[in-house]
């Protein structure tokens, strides 16, 4: 839950922060405050961010491992030969489906979650709380705890144990699975995401006024009805953020949780693209083609917020 | 509608409850576990609520075979916390108000730069962060530790910016009046005012550095600066003896690394409700 509340430049275009025109009416800016003001910030941000970015963007055109001391320009070549790299391509294809697997039932169980609290009764804050604890929780801490319960074997596992009394007769192994192996994963990350998902739509449902609820319910609209002309209106708004906010949390997760939990196995079923990063670099001592890795990592981020910016658009006409 | 409001009310107060309780059982069996034998973990069926409690776990996390926890990287984690934190929120409070409030060329340059810098995973600039770390001399030192990750303001500004930018004109006009620079401004009415806005950030950043799991695995190659998180990473395969860890100790022990976040999370749950309430949708 590191990111969970989003400023509003990602939603509108960046850097459009309009100045309202009576600022302007002195001439004179506030340059030179500003700059020292905020010089201790931006030394930070660029020593430790931007120049970061730029010499991993360096490095991607440069051949340096463990065998040679020190980076040597090779142009494309890191990139030839990710294109060419199966792995590559698989680990792309286990992120996107784990952020895809993920993200969509968060947002959804998030809104029916939101819809599920939101009205007032007696011990209104403590229920509540029970909703919003598993934020209080790291990967690291929950990927423990839920080792125990996805643990398999003949009546071990918590939820194995669940499952079978509810009648599933031949419960997944989970995290030993290649099947269940990353929608275990998914699963974990979406247990952790859906408190701050559930806080925003709560947020956003509380705005439509009690009266609009009930006058729908005297009309006698059903309860599909009342989702989809009146809830619905009122929450879409939201929806972008919850996503932005989801994904994050899954790009994250993407590694905390396979490092601590499955380490890319089994058989590669849940290593992701930020992982096989993570391995090349720290496991293997490829620095250079991590680089380029990180490079399509963080373009495929890009890939993603763009189409949810597409489809907020979408989202908000509908 | 033949079913009565009344009805309907309490059915919908105890899906809701039924609900919560699932929403928090991983949590809720963890701490249950944590206070079981290991017979009573393994008894078949389950056992969900213990019969009977077995608070010894707690120390065991700490001395002897099954020691998971040292003091030494609590501290080491409180420490950072409390470095990252500190650092950050004079970083992020400063450019907040810069971004929100004053007039300069560059302005919405910053603000797009902070922006892009949330969607970009730290694990991408892992090793390019650890070559300025090194080239600094700062590795395997408390600075080096905290720095690169107190350096994150983009988030933080961000969320300041959002709230310092409702702040009414009038008032930075009125200070401007009696003749407050912008640093008298900042100390009487910025910090003052966004206590609200503090809180959310408090209650985000401090979760966020004391759960922080790679950027101190890598800065922190030596033992002597590890944090809890790997300490809880790796516990479950092996112990210090080399020996496998009990369940019910490694229970105990996740308890006792979340406990004072969920004391935290907690506390400031009213702000943070408040904080989120108010964010990024206005």
């Amino acid at each position: 839950m590191s990111v969970t509340q989003l400023p509003e430049p990602l939603l509108v275009p960046l850097g459009a922060s309009p100045v309202p025109a009576r600022h302007l009416r002195k001439k004179r800016g506030d340059g030179r405050w500003a700059a020292i003001i905020v010089f201790p910030n931006l030394a930070m941000f660029t020593i430790f961010i931007i120049v970061p970015v730029l010499g991993g963007l360096y490095l991607s055109f440069t051949s340096w491992d463990i065998t040679n001391g020190f980076p040597k320009w090779i142009g494309l070549a890191n990139y030839r030969q990710m294109f060419h790299d199966p792995l590559v391509w698989q680990a792309a294809e286990t992120t996107l489906k784990f952020i895809a697997f993920g993200v969509v039932p968060t947002v959804i169980i998030s809104l029916w979650l939101a819809m599920l609290i939101n009205f007032r009764f007696r011990f209104f804050t403590v229920v509540r709380s029970l909703y919003l604890i598993p934020a209080a929780m790291s990967f690291a801490a929950s990927a423990v705890v839920w080792r125990y319960i996805f643990q398999d074997g003949p009546g071990y596992g918590i939820l194995d144990y669940v499952i079978t009394r509810f009648g599933v007769t031949n419960p997944p192994d989970w995290l030993a699975s290649t099947t269940w192996a990353l929608p275990a994963l998914d699963i974990i990350t979406i247990w952790l995401s859906l408190p701050i998902a559930t806080v925003l739509y709560l947020a956003a449902l509380q705005r439509i006024p009690d009266s609009v609820i009930e006058a729908s319910t005297l009309d006698g609209c059903g309860a599909i009805r009342r989702i989809r002309y009146i809830i619905w209106p009122g929450v879409r708004y939201m929806t972008p953020l919850v996503a932005i906010v989801a994904l994050l949390s899954f790009t994250n997760g993407s590694f905390d949780l396979v490092r601590i939990l499955t380490q890319g196995d089994p058989i590669n079923a849940t290593q992701t693209l930020i992982y096989y990063i993570y391995f090349e670099s720290f496991d293997f001592g490829a620095w250079g083609y991590a680089a380029a890795l990180s490079v399509l990592q963080i373009a495929i981020i890009a890939g993603i917020l763009l189409i949810l910016r597409g489809l907020s658009a979408l989202v908000n006409r509908w | 509608m033949v079913i009565s409001p009344r009805l309907t009310r309490r059915v919908r107060v105890i899906v809701a409850v039924v609900v919560g309780v699932l929403m928090s059982a991983p949590l809720l069996y963890m701490l249950a576990g944590s206070l079981m034998s290991n017979s009573q973990l393994s008894d078949q069926p389950p056992q969900f609520i213990p019969n009977s409690l077995h608070f010894g776990n707690y120390p065991a996390a700490f001395s002897g075979m099954t020691q998971v926890i040292e003091v030494r990287s609590f501290v080491n984690s409180l420490i950072f916390t409390v470095g990252v934190v500190g650092l950050q929120w004079v970083l992020c409070i400063t450019g907040g108000l810069v971004i929100a409030k004053m007039r300069f060329r560059s302005r919405g340059l910053i603000t797009a730069l902070f922006a892009i810098s949330l969607f970009i995973p730290l694990l991408t600039t892992l090793i390019p962060t650890f070559i300025v770390t090194y080239k600094l001399g700062l590795i395997n030192t408390y600075p080096g530790l905290i720095l690169p990750i107190a350096a994150q303001t983009g988030f933080g500004s961000l969320l300041f910016r959002q709230y310092i930018k409702q702040l009414p004109e009038e008032l930075f006009d009125a200070a401007r009046i009696d003749g407050a620079n912008w640093w008298l401004m900042l100390r009487r009415l910025v910090i003052p005012l966004a206590r609200p806005a503090t809180a959310a950030y408090l209650a985000i950043s401090v979760l966020t550095a004391w759960y922080m799991f790679l950027w101190p695995l890598v800065a922190a190659e030596g033992g002597s600066l590890q944090v809890l998180t790997q300490t809880l990473a790796t516990v479950g395969t092996t112990s210090n003896q080399g020996a496998v860890t009990p369940q019910n100790v490694i229970f105990a022990s996740v308890v006792i690394v979340t406990l004072p976040m969920i004391l935290v999370f907690l506390a400031v749950q009213p702000a943070f409700m408040r904080g989120l309430a108010g964010s990024g949708v206005d």
